[in-house]
């Protein structure tokens, strides 16, 4: 049986739904992410499991017992917000014993829990400070602490990363998931980043209007994307369409060149979608024209034109290789089992 | 100072020349008067008269007063803001009560006596309807408008608004995020409120319960409409005081005057003192 | 009352119907939202009854039955015409000195003596802890006729004195109010584009910031007006013929005509807040369109 699981969650405000028939089941110390574009429900469905708001209609429930009705502060949950939410009259030890102090321990038992939390997130020496003498990075590892120093039974982030610059997003996303693997804590992760999604979780939620459109492991949401939606939202996704020359042996026309895939196709029209990664350089094949090359280090990234249509995809840096210049003509293969193919319209 | 300026503070030259032509030098006078025998010379004798039974009792009954009324209207004041920001109240209500807030905060002075007197007044509208519909005399029970509570009650017209104007903002500050981070770590409302909103928002209580005292203190004009002569509160001696020199010894005036902002001082000065002792945690 | 009464019988009722079946509601929604409606009645109760009694009472002078006879009593009385005009001309004058003091002096600190601030502010916050009483008696002292400014020796020069005190009375409002609105605009830039244009300081301030916190500004001016029309102690003190006197004479002489021209001072402190925050909203409005 899964620790926790959301049964039907409907939410509305007014007459509009916003979340939508959500079902989903997190195992025991999964870290799950609600990934989707803003306005899509993510923080409602969150908030929904913290107890903030009450679902239309469904059921939540941890270890098996029924917590719909709970209150927020009766659901021994910890929760980290995007805007840090310090209090800022605590230092930041009260801020991370304030849930033990309301729970009555005493400060005798207090203070060594407090120790331990400030050094899990490498903070051993700012417990008298107060929140406005740290930087965000730091203010939301306090957050973290405190969130986690009442031992909750699971742990909700709700975009804690939005609010930091590129490079102390990467390394606490970092040190969010190892603090979360060495706690063995059950985490519901809300992002619209799909990168940071990809990075540190077990399974990822895409939603998309209220509605779970997908929910699988990273690789499976990058390789195997359900709905189209899905496939466009994460990774990169180039769209090409082709005209079928031979459906048995998949011979095709894109713009002026001829391809064979080696595998049957529709008869037709067919749209083609590719991940950057599914081409590669080759002698013959689609003929295109480079006119942007990034170098990425292990990765060199370049964007090309197959007649009219813009195409991006990446390539090993294998060190003694060429290069593609810009302007320069090219000649590219698809790996098919990296295609997703449509019959167009 | 000019170096580093240059002749920038020119720029503020007429603005401090009012303000030390009609609010320094004229409070300055009055408080180098008080040490001033009517010679010239330095004396402690009218600060000392200060402390006869008549002048100590009306200084007593002003505090009390005022302190009742701004403790009040800082606790009704406070929990309508409350109910206002955070209670639940529909968004509209917003509106309404702060434009009457503003209109109530200024109006004082003599109509505010006038309307407790249509009122609270021996034949005032309550009183009247007390007595027909409930068979309630209040007078009979022993109140009476020209009283401390009477005053207290009247003053608490303009001071509750007040409250309620300068708490409002205080309250939308603080984040709702506060709110839900104490709860979800198990604190109760109760606990919210001791534990972060009540000492986040202590600054701005003090402010204002030191703003409402001084407020309360200095008015006259309600007191005067409302009773005369008869309660003998610091103002209304003072103000008989520079109309007729009743005190017989017209520095007397001076060292009522100085007492005055003797008190309101002191008020501002706990408010400064306690303020930065709570406020460490700000920047 | 009752229309307020019977929407908190209707959300006590939803509550309890909420309670039962269907979800839970928002944790502790429906008890907080009791005392809220629970502080607002009392307070309404406590601020309306005032209002509807001093109505009721000044529409009770004719014997047995509600006429205007009071109103009619106080708007013919020739003092009241009288002193209400010299305190109407009081309070444009003080806010016309009020806007020369407060708005160059405001602009001036934001724009070159930033670190001046704290001391023009505390300085406007003064009157507040300083009780009018005890700066007047200052002016008499100060300005009699035998001092280096004999103000008091005159009508006019008594007049003048009244208005600079209200003036000061007001600052505290005037200036807060400037100041906010010049801290939503950029000062320093507007006034170094102006000067490149060769603008002149006088053009500067009177066709480009003066415009700019036109709603702050006229925000002071209402409050100053609600302040100076019916200011007592003052006036009384300084023996001029101001509205705020002649109100507490009429009110130790007359029954019924106080409660009238209670009714009156409202209705004009109800005039100027509601031009207040109707100017508020209109800026506000403008702002938020650029
Ligand atoms: N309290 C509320 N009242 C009305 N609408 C809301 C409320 N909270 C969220 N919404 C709406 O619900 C939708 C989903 O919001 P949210 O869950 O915050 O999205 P996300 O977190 O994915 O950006 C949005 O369209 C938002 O406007
Ligand atoms: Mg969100």
């Amino acid at each position: 049986m899964s620790f926790l699981e959301l049964q039907n969650l409907e939410k509305s405000f007014g007459d509009t739904r916003v979340v939508k028939d959500f079902n989903l089941n997190v195992a025991k110390g999964e870290f799950i992410s609600l990934l989707g574009p803003s306005g899509c429900g993510k923080t409602t469905v969150l908030r929904m499991v913290a107890g903030f708001e009450a679902p239309t209609s469904g059921r939540i429930s941890v270890d098996g017992k029924d917590i719909t009705r709970l209150r927020a502060n009766q659901r021994n949950v910890g929760m980290v917000f995007q805007s840090y939410a310090l209090f800022p009259n605590l230092t930041v030890a009260q801020n991370v014993g304030f849930g033990l102090k309301v729970a009555g321990v005493p400060k005798s038992e207090r203070n060594p829990r407090i120790a331990d939390m400030l050094a899990l997130i490498g903070l051993p020496d700012l417990g008298d400070r107060y929140p406005w003498q740290l930087s965000g990075g730091q203010q939301q590892r306090v957050a973290l602490a405190r969130a986690l120093a009442p031992k909750p039974q699971m742990l909700l982030l709700d975009e804690p990363l939005s609010a930091l610059d590129a490079k102390v997003r990467v390394s606490l996303r970092n040190q969010i998931r190892e603090i979360q693997q060495q706690l063995g804590i059950t985490t519901i992760f809300v992002t619209h980043d799909q990168e940071e999604a990809m990075a540190i979780s077990d399974r990822i939620v895409v939603m998309h209007q209220g509605v779970a459109d997908q929910i699988a492991a990273p690789q499976d949401i990058y390789n195997r994307p359900s709905t189209e939606f899905v496939a466009g939202f994460v990774g990169t996704l180039n769209r090409l369409t082709a005209d079928v020359l031979d459906p048995e042996t998949g011979h095709i026309r894109i713009g002026g060149s001829e391809i064979t895939l080696g595998q049957p196709l529709p008869a037709g029209r067919v749209t083609l979608s590719a991940r950057p990664e599914a081409f590669r350089l080759a002698a013959t094949g689609i003929a295109a024209q480079v006119t942007k090359v990034e170098f990425l280090g292990a990765l060199i990234s370049v964007a090309a034109q197959i007649d009219d249509t813009p195409v991006s995809f990446v390539l090993f840096n294998g060190g003694d290789d060429p290069v593609p210049e810009p302007g320069s003509r090219i000649h590219l293969q698809i790996a098919p089992s990296r295609l997703l193919i449509k019959q167009a319209a | 100072m000019s170096q580093k300026f240059g002749w920038n503070w020119l720029g503020v030259v007429p603005f401090l020349a009012f303000a030390l032509l009609f609010l320094m030098l004229p409070t300055m006078n009055i408080v180098i008067g008080a040490f001033r025998t009517p010679g010239g010379g330095f004396t402690l004798a009218n600060v000392q008269g200060l402390f006869s039974p008549r002048i100590m009792s009306s200084f007593i009954l002003s505090i009390q007063i005022s302190a009742a009324s701004a403790l009040l209207g800082c606790l009704i004041g406070f929990a309508i803001a409350a109910a206002m920001v955070h209670g639940g109240l529909p968004k509209w209500l917003r509106g309404p009560i702060t434009t009457f807030s503003g209109v109530a905060s200024n109006f004082a002075g003599v109509p505010l006596a006038f309307a407790f007197i249509a009122t609270l007044g021996r034949v005032g509208l309550v009183t009247m309807l007390l007595r027909d519909w409930f068979g309630i005399n209040i007078y009979a029970m022993g109140f009476n408008l020209l009283s401390f509570w009477g005053l207290t009650l009247t003053y608490l017209f303009f001071q509750i608004p007040l409250m309620v104007l300068i708490i409002t903002p205080a309250l939308d500050g603080l984040k709702k995020e506060w709110r839900e981070a104490a709860e979800v770590l198990g604190a109760s409302g109760w606990q919210y409120w001791r534990m972060v909103a009540l000492p986040v928002l202590f600054p701005s209580l003090l402010g204002t319960f030191a703003l409402l005292f001084a407020n309360s203190f200095g008015a006259i004009a309600t007191a005067y409409a409302l009773t005369g002569s008869t309660l003998s509160i610091v103002p209304i001696m003072l103000y008989a005081q520079i109309r007729g020199d009743v005190l017989q010894d017209p520095h007397l005036g001076y060292a009522m005057a100085f007492g005055m902002i003797v008190v309101t001082g002191a008020a501002n000065l706990v408010y400064i003192i306690l303020r930065t002792r709570a406020e460490r945690w700000m920047r | 009352m009752s229309f307020l009464l019977s929407t908190l019988r209707r959300r006590l009722s939803l509550k309890r119907l909420q309670r039962r079946g269907g979800p839970r509601p928002k944790s502790g929604n429906g008890f907080r939202r009791f005392w809220s409606w629970t502080a607002l009645i009392v307070g309404g109760l406590y601020f309306f009854l005032p209002l509807i009694g001093t109505l009721e009472f000044s529409l009770r002078m004719r014997r047995g039955e509600y006429s205007l006879d009071a109103y009619r009593s106080v708007l013919e009385d020739p003092r009241f015409q009288q002193t209400l005009g010299y305190s109407v001309i009081m309070a444009l004058a003080t806010i016309v000195v009020g806007i020369l003091i407060v708005v160059p002096t405001a602009y001036w600190v934001r724009l070159r003596l930033p670190r001046w601030r704290p001391v023009i502010e505390f300085i406007t916050l003064l009157p507040l802890v300083i009780p009018a009483i005890v700066v007047v008696f200052g002016y008499i002292r100060l300005f009699n006729t035998s001092s280096f400014l004999p103000m008091t020796g005159t009508t006019m020069g008594t007049n003048i004195l009244l208005m600079f005190g209200y003036v000061m009375l007001a600052l505290p409002y005037t200036y807060r109010a400037v100041d906010t609105g010049l801290s939503t605009i950029d000062v320093r830039s507007l006034t170094e584009a102006a000067q490149s244009l060769g603008a002149s300081w006088v053009t500067i301030i009177g066709r480009l910031i003066l415009p700019n916190v036109f709603g702050a500004v006229m925000s002071g001016a209402f409050l100053s007006f609600a302040i100076v029309i019916g200011e007592f102690t003052m006036a009384s003190l300084l023996n001029r013929p101001a509205f705020g006197p002649y109100m507490q004479i009429l009110g130790a002489n007359r029954a019924y005509e106080p409660a009238a021209l209670a009714v009156i001072a409202f209705a004009i402190t109800w005039a100027c807040m509601g031009l207040l925050s109707l100017v508020t909203r209109i800026t506000r409005v403008g702002r938020a369109g650029k």
